[in-house]
């Protein structure tokens, strides 16, 4: 019997093995391996290293647990014979959709700063600069308009693309443009599309793309000036809006997290990101309230609140506000 | 009885230990002495610093990675298409490869610090089992913002300091802090304003895209290239907490493009500065009487610096230097991303 034992480990070609692999793919192993042998699981084809995980014996088994889920089709190695593994995971199905361009407006300033593109669920970095045109009425892109940014400016859950015209080719004062002039030219039509090919997080591409046309209007210099803003004020017990008129479109993201109400509700932009509406959790109560507004609320153009955009701040003579907030008053009147 | 086999359970069992610092993404890396990894993670507002222990001398020799991203998704169990390289450092003891990695491009994406010996192999560089310390800065963007991924675009060491090129969340956002290593705390960075001629106009919002630390006349520089191309030289004993400091813009190299990476390298007594760049190409500029030229105060095209364009080197999108002679280029070729040394030209 222990000659047998002996005969068995000492055989220097072992009977072919399969790898296994459990259920949910997050095991590999063989039965009673030689002490010594090893196997080894691939992700990829041709020179390329195993994938890394940890190996231990358990129970005389040779246990693989590879550091990531392996989703894709793998392959293992042991004594010479390869096991092939499909796919864990379905082919990913399309169901993300761009929900929204910001600015929502067709009429954009030839000063534009930048468009927010928003999805319905999570989406995939490192290709948006691939996925986005913007094409002149006749169909042709405009070269290079967008400041095409490495790192991709995401929100937290890849749910929001911001796209920043390149400030080189923004028309600002009267300083003339050299070398290639302007991307946006007053009175001219844009389409913006969003390629259908951009995948999500899932890695399923749209299922649609996006095109978003808009007409180029003269260039907005004017700082933002709250006090010129037109307040439309519910009665006290109601759960009626607040509601604000800017007297022209805001930038949708930061309209909605710099302008705050001194009582807890949710704000909404409607109107082109025109107007602010505010609905309150509780009841509005009879009296003095405010509105806070951070002085970093910018238009489409990147103006912000008492400062415009094209300003040198080491000389800061236009600047007037210095303060982080600028607060409205606003009352609301019994019934 | 769980019995552990084999160098890849090292790094793997290692990490089911809880690591001192969780990245939360992998950005710019660089060496400071004695094998010393600086990792910049913007996602946490955070600079950590490793000890590698890859301190064992070699000269190096001809390295040659094809389809370096190829080998890093194989490694990773997930394909080429699911990873991204965004720094590749050079240690300059050892001469092994290091990259910050992310597995993924989703929202769960996982960061990484991989190695490659001078033979091509790829392995993980265990993050919980080096000692470690970390300071985070102190006025990074808002986590959520837009710019957050911004706090850190690039990374340096000079006379003692980590340098760190980024966004604050101050008005005034271009930001270069300069913290002292060892760590102890994090100061507010300077602003840095400079005059971007291709503009036509002072610009404080656009972070440095890439630096790289220069002497001058025995005095400390920062050479920092910004997007659409302005070079600018900012004396390190600027960057005071909260200072606002004017950069001096001696070269416009050309619109419609990013700056990639820079190294400074000296070659027949001579000394350059190589610039790769997204649409530009591989740029040389003469790195001799810096001081001497005009500051950039007016509009203009090209100006300043004189440069030749590398014709040899293509898709080059990251580098470093590899030793007195040679460079170290991380190249686009056709999709598949190659690493090789080259002779600095």
């Amino acid at each position: 019997m222990r000659t047998l034992l002996l005969l068995l480990v000492l055989t220097p070609v072992l009977h072919a093995q399969a790898v296994l692999r459990s259920a949910d793919g997050k095991v590999y192993w063989v039965e009673k391996p030689a002490p010594g042998e090893m196997f080894q699981v691939y992700a990829g084809e041709g020179d390329v290293p195993p994938v890394l995980g940890a190996f231990s014996a358990e129970n005389g088994r040779l246990v693989f647990r590879p550091r990531f889920l392996l989703a894709d089709e793998v392959r293992a190695i042991f004594r010479g014979v390869v096991t092939r593994f499909p796919a864990l995971r379905a082919a990913a199905v399309s169901s993300t959709v761009v929900e929204a361009v910001y600015p929502t407006v067709d009429r954009l300033p030839e000063n534009l700063l930048k468009f927010y593109v928003s999805f319905s669920g999570s989406m995939q970095r490192g290709e948006g600069w691939t996925r986005l045109q913007l094409l002149q009425a006749d169909g042709k892109p405009v070269e290079l308009p967008f400041l095409e940014i490495d790192q991709e400016l995401w929100d937290p859950g890849n749910r929001r693309f911001t796209i920043l015209f390149d400030p080189g080719r923004i028309k600002r004062g009267v300083l003339p443009l050299s070398e290639v002039g302007p991307a946006l030219v007053v009175g001219r039509t844009y389409t913006l599309v969003v390629d259908a090919g951009w995948r999500d997080a899932a890695g399923a591409p749209l299922r649609a793309g996006y095109r978003k046309t808009f007409t180029v209007s003269e260039a907005e210099r004017r700082p933002i000036e709250p006090s010129a803003w037109q307040m439309v004020t519910p009665r006290a017990g109601t759960r009626d809006p607040l509601t604000v008129e800017f007297g022209r479109p805001l930038d949708s993201a930061l309209a909605l997290r710099l302008i705050t109400a001194d009582v807890a509700g949710q704000a909404r932009l409607r109107d082109g990101e025109r107007r602010w509406e505010f609905v309150p959790k509780e009841p509005w109560t009879a009296g003095e309230h405010r509105l806070n507004i951070d002085v970093t609320l910018e238009d489409l153009a990147g103006n912000r609140v008492g400062r415009p955009f094209d300003v040198d701040v080491f000389n800061p003579v236009t600047r007037k506000i210095t303060g982080e907030t600028v607060v409205l008053p606003f009352r609301i009147e019994s019934r | 009885m769980v019995k552990v086999f084999s160098s890849l359970c090292f790094t793997a069992a290692l990490a089911l230990a809880a690591p001192a610092v969780e990245l939360k993404s992998a950005g710019p890396l660089t060496f400071g002495p004695n094998g010393t990894l600086f990792a910049g993670d913007s996602a946490a507002g955070r600079i950590i610093a490793f000890e590698t222990n890859d301190t064992k001398p070699s000269k190096g020799g001809t390295v040659e990675i094809k389809g370096v991203n190829t080998k890093i998704a194989a490694l990773l169990g997930t394909t080429a298409d699911q990873i991204l390289i965004a720094d590749m450092a050079v240690n300059p003891i050892s001469k092994n490869i290091y990259f910050s990695v992310a597995r993924g491009r989703g929202p769960e994406a996982v960061p990484m610090i991989l190695r490659a010996d001078t033979a091509g192999n790829i392995s993980e560089f265990a993050l919980a089992s080096a000692k470690q310390s970390s300071v985070s800065l102190t006025d990074v963007p808002a986590e959520g913002g837009r710019q957050r991924m911004e706090a850190i675009t690039d990374l340096g060491f000079v006379e003692g300091k980590v340098v760190v090129a980024g966004l604050s969340d101050e008005d005034f956002a271009s930001s270069l802090r300069s913290i002292p290593y060892p760590f102890e705390a994090a100061a507010k960075g300077a602003g840095i304003e400079i005059f971007h001629g291709a503009h036509g106009r002072f610009e404080t919002n656009a972070p440095v895209r890439t630096f790289v630390p220069y002497t001058i006349k025995d005095k400390a520089y920062i050479l920092a290239a910004y997007t659409c191309t302005p070079l600018v030289r900012i004396p390190v004993s600027d960057l005071k907490p909260g200072a606002k400091v004017k950069g001096t813009t001696i070269a416009e190299l050309g619109n419609r493009n990013r700056p990639l990476d820079m190294i400074a390298y000296e070659k027949d007594g001579h000394a350059y500065i190589l610039m790769a760049n997204s649409s530009r190409g591989v740029m040389k500029l003469k790195g001799e009487g810096l001081d001497g030229y005009a500051p950039i105060t007016a509009q203009t095209e090209k100006q300043g610096v004189p440069y030749e364009t590398v014709e040899t080197l293509k898709g080059v999108q990251q580098l470093d230097k590899y030793d007195a002679t040679h460079g170290l280029t991380l190249s686009d070729e056709a999709g598949s991303l190659n690493v090789r040394t080259i002779s600095l030209p």
